[in-house]
């Protein structure tokens, strides 16, 4: 090992980086552009969905519960009707896109413990504003239900610890709005830093095609200390996005950040090495760019996408995707983020997730150096 | 053969997947000598300075020099070789110091001799008025220049420079030369492939390269008095009908075609000289040039090629 070297070859990378404006744009610029705009398709936030309200019961309680289901930004009160054809007019000309109907009973039977109906009518063409809205009245009329059974609790003299409600909602915990964004940045954050990962898979094919790899073959460089030596920069300019995303995931998108910073740069770093070390294998074996790119998107991209359980949970996966997600470093990290920006924990629960980053990272770096031949061809 | 020599190749076979590029070739070079390597293309020059470089694979024989034998340390050689790549291959984004740095460091030279160093390389390769220039902006000639002035940043004792001027204009060609001369006065083995029987002439021994094969090996003088007889060049106003008709005559041994001129080689000039004439006016052909002229390396590497091709 040559500290020289390394320096060498990492000094020149980062020269390269900030010279050449495609390598540039596709590790500083592009992972920044690619969280937007993923978050802005990915993650529509659902907001004031239109509702039409037909009560029946007419009461004190039933104009209470009006006005509490419709309180927040996520459903808005469009029209009281008297009719289900006002509903059935309203839904067709898309100006409501759900109705609740509130029984005749309803004020008695909630009082009387009895349990209450409600009815809710969505439009079926739009599945997602509509189940949205289902899911909010249920929760909001949970809640008023319970607090109406604690008041009576209280008048009858029952302790209130045994109302309980239990939630099965898991996700819900720390994403009490239940936005999709909160959820959605901190994975989409790995994904992004994907792109560095890309970018050395591609260098050593650039120094194939520039046929400066003949130059660098005959020289007296270790294999580590030029493997090593691409990645580092790399890593450097990783976590210069590893810096710039959170504040915009922050400061543009609200997402909490409850965790520690450091910790969270000390394991950016970690996976950005483990990242990078996969895309170095990559490298390695594509002696052309365009076949290095696409080999980038085949092993780091989609995977990336589909199995490190950012958009479908790892869980519900056959086995053998279970087994492939363990080994890919995004996995790892997307437990990461959201541990740290959504739940705040630390090394303390992380760690077995920083310790495999660092397995999977010291792997794949000496695959590649057992394959990388101080050969041409 | 002497095991004393600074470079013993025996033997030397490298096969690729379905070509032999080199075919048990031998040859062993003295230290200080300024050798150069001619051949057609494909002809295996830039394989056999790949070997010496220790970038390729032996398939056979034994290759060694410096007192490093390539089947087992091709990595040791590396620190005391030049090599220089026929292609450009340095950083077209870094500056000329910047390269020169680079390598420096890849080559660990001594930090407090690196600053004086890469100076000195700076004036002898005529590049310091440009040394914050970008290596894309670079001319082809300044480009090589600067190519060579990396290769000897850790004063390497063996050069291996595959077709250094090639594409390259004359002035740069001419001064890039000098250097080297320069270099292999000072004690510098040097091994260099080149197109060019100009540069060929300019070396202490010359080695021809023929598929695979290692033709003739020998001084730019021996070279040419291989020839057997004398050199007739002559310019007529259709070379091709003036071919035709000297072929068969007799004394003429050999006609090899340069651009309009023909070259032809006689078993003696003074006699086929006027012979040669006549017959071309005969068939009514304008003669522009006639005359003899001292053989060429060219001549007589293009001769003993055509010899191998009817033998094959």
């Amino acid at each position: 090992m040559s500290f020289r070297h390394l320096w060498a070859v990492t000094r020149k990378e980062i020269q390269h980086i900030f010279r050449d404006r495609a390598t540039f744009i596709l590790v500083l610029i592009t992972p920044t552009v690619v969280l937007l705009l993923m978050t802005y398709t990915l993650a529509v936030n659902i907001e004031h969905v239109p509702l039409a309200v037909l009560d029946y019961d007419q009461s004190p309680t039933s104009r209470a519960f009006i006005q509490r289901i419709t309180a927040g930004e996520d459903l808005d009160l469009y029209s009281q009707v008297d009719s289900i054809a006002e509903i059935e007019d309203m839904l067709i000309q898309g100006q409501v896109k759900a109705a609740v109907i509130i029984s005749p009973g309803f004020s008695r039977d909630l009082l009387s413990l009895q349990g209450i109906d409600l009815q809710v009518i969505i439009d079926g063409t739009e599945p997602e504003s509509g189940g949205f809205a289902v899911e909010h009245i249920g929760w909001r009329a949970e809640a008023f239900a319970n607090e109406i059974l604690a008041d009576q609790f209280q008048i009858q003299g029952i302790p209130l610890e045994s109302l309980q409600p239990i939630d099965l909602r898991v996700q819900a915990w720390f994403n009490p709005g239940l936005k999709p964004i909160i959820d959605l940045v901190p994975g989409l954050i790995s994904i992004v830093l994907g792109f560095p990962a890309l970018t050395v898979a591609l260098t050593l094919a650039r120094e194939h095609e520039h046929s400066t790899m003949e130059q660098l073959l005959v020289s007296p460089i270790k294999r580590t200390d030029l493997l090593l030596g691409k990645i580092v920069p790399y890593i450097l300019v990783g976590l210069l996005n590893v810096m710039l995303i959170p504040i915009f995931a922050i400061l543009w998108f609200r997402v909490p950040f409850q965790g520690n910073f450091l910790v969270f740069i000390a394991l950016s770093a970690i996976f950005l090495f483990a990242e990078l070390s996969m895309g170095m294998v990559i490298g390695v074996f594509m002696k052309s760019q365009s076949a290095a790119l696409a080999m980038s998107f085949l092993v780091v991209m989609f995977p990336g996408f589909f199995l490190t359980g950012i958009f479908f949970p790892i869980t519900a996966m056959p086995e053998i995707a279970r087994l492939e997600s363990l080994f890919l470093p995004g996995t790892h990290y997307a437990i990461i983020t959201r541990g740290v920006f959504l739940t705040g924990i630390g090394l303390e629960t992380l760690w077995p997730n920083a310790v495999m980053l660092l397995i999977i990272g010291t792997a794949f770096i000496l695959i590649s150096a057992l394959f990388f031949k101080k050969r041409l061809a | 053969m002497t095991e004393s020599a600074f470079i013993n190749i025996t033997e030397l076979t490298r096969e690729f997947k379905n070509k032999t590029a080199l075919d048990q070739i031998t040859l062993s070079i003295q230290e200080g000598e300024l050798f150069g390597l001619v051949g057609p293309d494909g002809a295996g020059k830039t394989t056999l300075l790949r070997i010496l470089a220790g970038l390729l694979q032996i398939t056979a024989g034994q290759v060694v020099a410096a007192g490093y034998d390539l089947n087992k340390e091709p990595e040791e050689i590396k620190p005391h070789i030049g090599y220089m790549a026929q292609e450009f291959s340095l950083y077209e984004k870094l500056s000329v110091v910047e390269n020169l740095m680079f390598f420096a460091d890849l080559y660990n030279v001594d930090v407090k001799e690196q600053e004086d160093r890469i100076q000195k390389l700076l004036s002898f390769a005529g590049l310091t008025e440009f040394k914050n220039r970008r290596a894309a902006h670079l001319s082809g000639g300044m480009q090589k220049k600067l190519a060579l002035a990396t290769t000897l940043l850790h004063e390497p004792p063996l050069l291996l420079l595959d077709e250094p001027t090639t594409g390259v204009d004359p002035i740069s060609r001419r001064e890039f030369w000098n250097i080297l001369t320069d270099l292999h006065l000072n004690g510098t083995t040097i091994i260099v492939s080149t197109p060019y029987m100009d540069e060929a002439d300019r070396c202490s021994r010359v080695g021809l390269m023929y598929q695979g094969e290692l033709v003739i090996c020998d001084s730019p003088v021996n070279i040419r008095n291989l020839l057997d007889g004398d050199l007739v060049k002559i310019t007529t106003s259709d070379w091709q009908e003036a071919h035709t008709v000297l072929a068969p005559l007799a004394g003429v041994k050999e006609i090899q075609t340069y651009g309009e001129a023909l070259h032809i080689l006689v078993d003696s000039g003074k006699t086929r000289l006027p012979q040669l004439t006549r017959a071309l006016k005969e068939h009514n052909l304008a003669v522009d040039e006639a005359r003899t002229a001292s053989p060429r390396m060219e001549e007589a590497f293009i001769s003993l090629i055509r010899k191998m091709d009817q033998v094959n």
